[in-house]
């Protein structure tokens, strides 16, 4: 498993997917936290309300994670791609009959290449974040915004607390992307199905139907991302997800270790 | 089984130890799923098969010595042919000093850091033997090892391959070139329809065929001689253009010499045409009624 962890590590590090994946990913929040922070305006009246907000509720404690918050969904996005690219790129190239002959334990060099991005995936977020609350600091001053509250106890926590759900939900929706890239054998697939779902399909389905925010799986990634809601708590939302996890884990591997590889 | 199809079935093979082994037979004949059943990338119905001793239901515990190049080279397109290497060789926790010698050997050495897209077939196919060897193999599998390789390439395949044999590595060389298998393997095994139609020396194959001894006459008007002289001695003989062409052993060439002199023929020429891997093939996996297959299908003749 050592062996399959560092030798993706070794695939993720080409110029290619540090600038295309991470440079999407940074450059996408980067954009987020601007347009917040420009937009934000003295008064906001409850029809700008959404992307809106104003300069005394960004002088909050919370007011640094404002930007974050919103790139969350996408970020999520970007992830699920990254991890379908890594996933059925194995299988587009022909790549995973020379990697099987290296490593014939299929589960390790699942999980290994797993592990692998899922280091990838911690990086850039944190890459991310720095990156969010950078371009917050320095923007902050021009639309006369208060940073004080930012750096108490309460503002750390809530950058805390924001970094480790917008990690938690990104990685979900990459362990999506994973998995359907295995069980599909090809990245483009997996990606179509994967965006698919959880944009139009699952924004449908949670329109018809009342309970859904309860039980579809984007709905849910969407909700850890922004820390729980009112309806959903966080709690339920970690241990649905985490079921779902065991489901998508198990029936991953199977496929994975039993299929035969025939290109 | 593919569907209701067996597409290998009952296949025994022994390959021995330090020798190069051809593997060949038609398309579609079984052969890339023999050797990917091998290779635990694909589990066969039922039966039970060893590699180096362990059984391919555990491929874990061999391939560790194995390399393999099966069907057309593939790795990462936009890597160079060194980076390739190196996740492999991280991989299989091998050794990452063998990255840079093994890119040399193949006569890569200065397009390593080239992306592999950029790279010909013959680059390509080089590179794959590269990645085969990165393990310091005991049993290499190659599939069609000198497709697309340059005549100086092909040599050189030939020459790295024959080495390795001395060095005392085990070779299996899957290709349809049947004049390339006669060149550099020394063992060999025939596979159709999912079935060993033969496996031995190739020297064995070979001389299961019938020689033709052909003689040419210095007078055209002694043709019909020549071939009375031949049917006498027990060969079967015809004319063709300016010869005769007697079915009879390589070794019945002298004696011939000697009869056509005593019936007063002149020879201008004498030849012995011994057979070819390619007849040998065809004869196996084309005619049941041939003789040679029936003669291959003799367990005596057959290891």
């Amino acid at each position: 498993m050592i062996g399959a962890f560092l030798s993706e590590l070794l695939k993720l590090r080409r110029r290619g997917l540090l600038l295309g994946g991470g440079g999407l990913f940074l450059g996408f929040t980067a954009l987020v936290t601007i347009i917040g922070i420009e937009r934000a305006s003295k008064t906001v009246s409850p029809e700008q309300r959404g992307f809106h907000v104003s300069v005394a509720e960004l002088s909050q404690a919370n007011g640094l994670v404002r930007g974050l918050d919103h790139a969350g969904p996408l970020m999520g996005i970007v992830m699920l791609g990254i991890f379908a690219a890594a996933f059925g790129s194995e299988y587009s190239t022909g790549m995973l009959r020379n990697l099987l002959v290296r490593e014939p334990r299929r589960v390790q060099l699942l999980v290994g290449k797993f592990c692998a991005l899922v280091v990838f995936g911690i990086l850039v977020l944190l890459a991310a974040g720095v990156v969010s609350v950078v371009i917050a600091y320095a923007l902050a001053p021009s639309k006369g915004i208060d940073t004080s509250a930012w750096s108490s106890s309460t503002g750390l926590s809530d950058l805390w607390s924001t970094m480790w759900h917008l990690t938690l939900s990104s990685l979900g929706f990459g362990t999506l992307g994973a998995a359907l890239a295995v069980i599909f054998r090809s990245s483009v697939i997996a990606l179509g199905v994967g965006v698919g779902w959880v944009l139009p399909a699952e924004a449908i389905l949670a329109a018809l139907w009342s309970n859904g925010q309860y039980w579809l799986p984007g709905q849910l990634l969407e909700n850890l991302a922004s820390g729980g809601s009112a309806s959903v708590s966080l709690a339920r939302t970690g241990l649905t997800l985490g079921a779902y996890g065991i489901v998508v884990a198990v029936a991953t591997a199977y496929t994975f270790s039993r299929r035969d590889v025939a290109n | 089984m593919y569907g209701q199809k067996a597409v290998v079935n009952g296949l025994a093979l022994e390959l021995p130890r330090g020798v190069i082994s051809g593997f060949v037979g038609p398309n579609g004949a079984g052969k890339t799923t023999t050797l990917r059943m091998l290779l635990g990338l694909i589990r066969p119905s039922s039966g039970e098969g060893e590699v180096l001793g362990s059984s391919i239901a555990h491929p874990a515990e061999y391939l560790a010595k194995v390399g393999a190049l099966i069907e057309s080279p593939a790795f990462y397109p936009s890597m160079s042919g060194q980076r390739n290497l190196e996740i492999l060789c991280a991989l299989g926790r091998h050794d990452a000093h063998r990255v840079d010698q093994l890119l040399t050997q193949v006569g890569l050495g200065d397009r390593g850091g080239d992306r592999f897209k950029s790279y010909s077939l013959g680059m390509k196919q080089r590179l794959g033997i590269a990645a085969a060897l990165l393990p310091d193999p005991e049993l290499l599998v190659l599939d069609e090892p000198t497709n697309g390789l340059d005549p100086g390439g092909i040599r050189e395949v030939r020459g790295l391959l024959r080495a390795l044999a001395d060095e005392g590595l085990t070779v299996v060389v899957s290709s349809h070139l049947l004049s390339e298998i006669q060149t550099i393997c020394d063992h060999l095994v025939v596979i159709d329809d999912g079935m060993l139609r033969y496996q031995g020396s190739i020297d064995g194959l070979l001389g299961a065929q019938t020689a033709e001894v052909v003689a040419v006459p210095e007078h055209a008007s002694d043709l019909t001689k020549l071939v009375e002289v031949c049917t006498a001695a027990g060969h079967s003989a015809r004319i063709v253009e300016d010869g005769v062409r007697a079915s009879a052993p390589a070794d019945w060439a002298p004696e011939l010499n000697r009869r056509a002199m005593a019936a007063g023929i002149t020879l201008a020429g004498l030849a012995v045409n011994r057979g070819t891997l390619e007849d040998a093939f065809f004869a196996m996996t084309d005619d049941d009624s041939h003789p040679i297959r029936a003669h291959l299908s003799d367990p005596e003749v057959t290891p």
